[in-house]
């Protein structure tokens, strides 16, 4: 039992006081790095990064993966409080977390966010710990044709985001998927659609598009329909009423939960693919086998508890090729893969032959980082609703100041705050047209991914392969079903009606 | 209520305090350096220029009285980071991490900093180019890449990172020195060409000697530089080869031009007790590269060669296009005339009856001309022939005419009255937000973050009609302090002072 003997020595190495501070400095800071707009994980690692150069590697890792873990989770407490994906792997959270908080159950999405971040997070550690030498195989099997098809397969989640009106819904995701186009060609050094704008040149900075998209677009739309606001009173008691959430809720979501965890781990071990592409696929499956599909988007605890599992569990995911491989999955291993050099640490097949302690005592570190995480996020869940409380003419200037904030910060750049007033008036210009926004999203996510790989698949010449391969072809099936399914399940609906 | 007026004024004191210490200004007539140094690195923590970066910083603190501190903005290949440097003022305290890809990047982009607007203080390390093979795919050495390539006569592919980038440049270089022919693909990223390598998808790889370690299945079959690396004692370089293939990707400092010389001067010492110190020698040793340092002189005029080459190759390649050709009227005015060409089709379509021009309408006409403008912006592009690759404009078209089908759908669902009539909301109360907000948007550049977020917010509450006003300064002069906590003293990032103080 070489998994036994290999946890208890990383259990042994793990059970010091530095390291196990560490993981509770790492969840906070992690929870508040998921809260602001602004701060991806990513971002959260690399700001982390240099405090870790003085400490011993196991320290170093823990207070790392500990904030990569919890930022995935804080991101959706404001996807849920207010309508902005705190990190972009929260955008399908609002779907139905911010409808949930505009019923006056916060607390309802908040613990289940909460318990579903915890159970992927759990998951993914296992699936990483059990199966981390399969799944690598995975990893290095995917070839641009298999990039494409699962970027193909993301897409088709626009048809059930669609609601009632397809065109409007197919419109938002191309224009998401046009905008993206602007920037560096995937193949040419010269820049597209930037208009000899430079700060262009690279293309619209993703997350003041994110920001200001969900956010401002939120704020403009509510601010237009006010008449809301002289509902507060009431509001405010409908909040108190609904306080804690019934356990029977949650444990009715333990299949789902599992399942999504496990998708979520799956996507996250294929680098580049990426968590936020996990939670997209996670909400549509859970919503095309939910026996309450109508009650997606309009607050579902199913449709918060299923992009929560996938996203936590496609950290452990994550470090499957990080820690195999020596790939970076994501952008936040790819900061990983630089605290490991630091430590003189080559991540590969051999750091668990010469380091078992240390690679096995991270692996627990997950684990306890997890809890500590679901102890903390239960406290902060009251700090949070009372925010949600607080009166929205106080509010809205105070996350329009804060989206502000968050988008300058990405590059100290004036320009990516006016692209997140940009992208507000153009979210604002949707919504009261009745479009969705995330399709938008949606787009600027996947339409690189689509882009390179299929691009990259015809210059390396042979198109077959996108049917020959067994992945590629699966994925594409599963695509084509995915897109058709909930408009063939409309149509039979309504004739039976 | 009592309570928050006490708030209120204790926190409105604490704002004022803030805003003398912030304002304050440094003069002092101390010699330099009397303040920390900042290091301006283009890339995010943990890459090789941050990882040195941070080295250097950390051995100067024994040859310099004040510290270095490492900031980082990425964005756009290091212009992000080139353009905030040359935003302050020349005084020494700001040096900029360089890496020879800037050369491209400088070249490739149309930005407006230019190499001259910088002081090439110092190189001080540099690492090798290596080409990259799998042990499975049977090149072992560079007899065998030569052989290979010859019989598959010019289908050999080599694989990397960027076309028009260093490694791209190296690769036809290599071709060039061998006298070979063979195709680049462009896979993107460092880490997706390992990937690629691991599965043997292609036999060759241009990387660098660090992206064999912990992958027992690639080998290095030869690193472009004089000499062994001693790390790496078994790769042999191309010249005992008998080829002379020199490329390694440099990395060093700079300063602003105009920076003074005696500064200059202090600097370029600090960094060559640096390089001379054994513990640099180890940590060059460690990542498998060259303790190559280069004084301000040297490093600059093999700066202005490698340009003129970098020039030379990428005109070579094809890459030094303009790749878009210009139109026969201006793009501004074709857009203009596209609005109102789709404008005019509209009202054609309501009999020029206003009563029927609706949002939804509004909306339709804005996706059709989105869709028409991006198509005629493809039609520009003016693509070099005989490069290895898909056309740019292939993407793009397919998305516009996609738009534009699906529009056209839209437009006749909202002529059918299918869809929804929109009622509008307090429009005007948007619009006042929005006012509000694009004076604030205007006014952080000139009178700076602190002085205009609390007036934003505080005007904010006023036009939602809260009207509770020790509360409202509680907030607006709350947040503001809040922010400059986390963000400028947790997160050390700068929030703008304003350009009317500075």
């Amino acid at each position: 039992m070489d998994i036994i003997n290999n946890l208890s020595l990383g259990f042994s190495s793990l059970m010091h006081l530095t390291p196990l501070l560490m993981i509770l400095i790492g969840v906070v800071v992690g929870i508040m790095v998921g809260v602001l707009p602004g701060l991806s994980p990513s971002i959260g690692v690399a700001l982390m990064l240099p405090a870790t150069f003085g400490m011993d590697p196991m320290s170093a890792l823990v207070l790392l993966t500990a904030v990569y873990l919890s930022a995935n989770y804080g991101g959706s407490i404001t996807a849920i409080a207010i309508n902005t994906p705190g990190t972009p792997g929260a955008v399908a959270t609002t779907f139905d977390g911010y409808e949930l908080t505009k019923q006056g159950k916060p607390m309802y999405a908040l613990l289940t966010s909460l318990t579903a971040s915890t159970v992927g997070g759990l998951v993914g550690t296992i699936i990483l710990i059990l199966f981390s030498i399969p799944l690598a195989r995975l990893a290095l099997s995917f070839e641009s044709y298999e990039y494409f098809a699962l970027g193909v397969f993301g897409m088709t989640i626009i048809s059930s985001l669609a609601g009632d009106n397809p065109a409007k819904g197919f419109i938002a995701s191309i224009i998401g998927l046009l905008l993206v186009t602007i920037g560096f060609d995937t193949q040419l050094p010269f820049s597209r659609f930037s208009m000899n704008i430079p700060q262009l040149a690279d293309g619209i900075e993703f997350i003041p598009a994110l920001i200001g998209l969900f956010a401002l677009g939120e704020i403009f739309f509510s601010i237009e329909n006010f008449k809301v606001l002289k509902k507060e009173v009431s509001a405010k008691k409908a909040i108190h009423k609904n306080k804690t959430l019934p356990l029977r809720k949650l444990w009715r979501l333990r299949w789902l939960m599992l399942r999504s965890s496990v998708v979520g781990t799956l996507i996250g071990v294929i680098p580049g693919a990426g968590g936020t592409i996990a939670t997209f696929i996670a909400y549509n499956n859970a919503k095309s086998t939910s026996k309450h599909p109508k009650k997606f988007g309009k607050g579902s605890l199913e449709g918060v508890a299923a992009p929560e599992a996938a996203n936590n569990g496609s950290v452990g995911g994550a470090l499957v090729p990080l820690l195999t491989l020596g790939i970076p999955g994501s952008a936040s291993t790819a900061v990983l893969i630089g605290a490991l050099m630091v430590h003189k640490l080559n991540p590969g097949p051999q750091l668990f032959e010469k380091e078992p302690g240390l690679v096995y005592g991270l692996f627990i570190s997950l684990f306890l980082a997890n809890l500590v995480m679901l102890a903390l996020g239960l406290l902060g869940n009251k700090l949070w609703v009372r925010i949600i409380e607080a009166p929205k003419k106080l509010l809205y200037p105070l996350i329009i100041a804060l989206s502000f904030i968050g988008s300058y910060f990405i590059q100290n750049s004036l320009f990516d705050v006016g692209i997140c007033l940009a992208f507000g008036l153009l979210g604002w210009m949707l919504k009261r047209g009745g479009y969705p926004t995330a399709p938008v999203i949606l787009g600027l996510i996947l339409g690189k991914m689509i882009e390179e790989n299929l691009r990259l698949s015809l210059v390396k010449g042979d198109i077959s392969e996108f049917v020959t391969r067994p992945w590629s072809l699966a994925i594409l099936v599963l695509a084509v079903v995915s897109f058709f399914l909930p408009i063939i399940k409309k149509r039979i609906n309504s004739s039976v009606n | 209520m009592s309570i928050y007026k006490f708030i209120a004024t204790f926190l409105f004191l604490i704002y004022l305090g803030l805003l003398f210490f912030l304002y304050k200004g440094g003069n002092s007539n101390e010699a330099y350096p009397n303040k920390p140094i900042t290091i301006v690195v283009h890339s995010k923590p943990g890459s090789s220029v941050d990882l040195m970066s941070r080295k250097v910083a950390e051995l100067a603190r024994k040859y310099c009285k004040e510290p270095f501190v490492i900031e980082n903005h990425p964005g756009t290949q290091g212009i992000v980071a080139m353009q905030y440097v040359m935003d302050r003022k020349p005084d020494g305290y700001m040096m900029l991490g360089v890496t020879k890809s800037f050369l491209s990047t400088l070249i490739v982009n149309k930005s407006d900093v230019v190499i001259s607007d910088f002081l090439f203080l110092a190189n001080m390390i540099s690492d090798p180019e290596a080409v990259i093979t799998n042990k499975k795919s049977g090149i072992q050495s560079v007899e065998n890449l030569v052989t290979q390539a010859r019989e598959l006569n010019g289908k050999q592919v080599w694989i990397g990172p960027g076309t028009g980038s260093r490694d791209h440049l190296m690769a036809m270089k290599s071709w060039e020195t061998l006298n070979i022919k063979a195709e680049w693909v462009d896979y993107k990223s460092g880490p997706q060409s390992v990937l690629a390598m691991l599965r043997n998808e292609a036999p060759v790889y241009v990387g660098n000697p660090s992206d064999i370690i912990g992958k027992d299945d690639l080998r290095i079959i030869a690193i472009a530089a004089n000499s062994r690396l001693e790390s790496l004692p078994e790769v042999p370089t191309f010249k005992e080869y008998g080829y002379d293939i020199n490329e390694s990707m440099w990395r060093g400092f700079a300063v602003k031009k105009g920076t003074p010389p005696q500064t200059v001067q202090y600097l370029s010492e600090v960094l060559k007790k640096v390089s001379q110190d054994p513990e640099w020698i180890d940590y060059c040793k460690e990542v498998n590269s060259f303790p190559d340092f280069l004084n301000t002189k040297i490093f600059s005029e093999k700066i202005d060669n490698e340009m003129t080459e970098t020039i030379d190759y990428l005109k070579k390649a094809g890459l030094l296009n303009s790749y878009v050709k210009k139109g026969p009227i201006p793009l501004l005015m074709m857009a203009v005339m596209l609005a109102l060409f789709v404008i005019f089709v509209l009202f054609l379509l309501i009999g020029f009856n206003v009563k029927k021009f609706t949002y939804n309408l509004f909306l339709s006409g804005l996706f059709i001309w989105v869709a028409l403008f991006y198509y005629y912006q493809t039609l520009l592009f003016d693509i070099p022939e005989g490069l290895n690759i898909t056309s740019p404009a292939l993407i793009p078209q397919l998305w516009a005419i996609l738009l534009f089908i699906v529009s056209i759908w839209n437009l006749v669902n909202e002529l059918k009255g299918k869809n929804k009539r929109i009622r509008s909301g307090r429009i005007k109360l948007v619009g006042k937000i929005l006012l509000a907000l694009l004076i604030y948007f205007i006014a952080i550049p000139q009178i700076g973050y602190f002085l205009s977020t609390p007036f934003f917010l505080l005007a904010g509450f006023y036009i939602l009609k809260y009207r509770k006003i020790p509360v409202m300064i509680t907030y607006s002069f709350g947040f503001v302090l809040f922010s400059y906590v986390v963000f400028q003293m947790l997160l050390k990032i700068d929030l703008p002072l304003g350009n009317l103080f500075l």
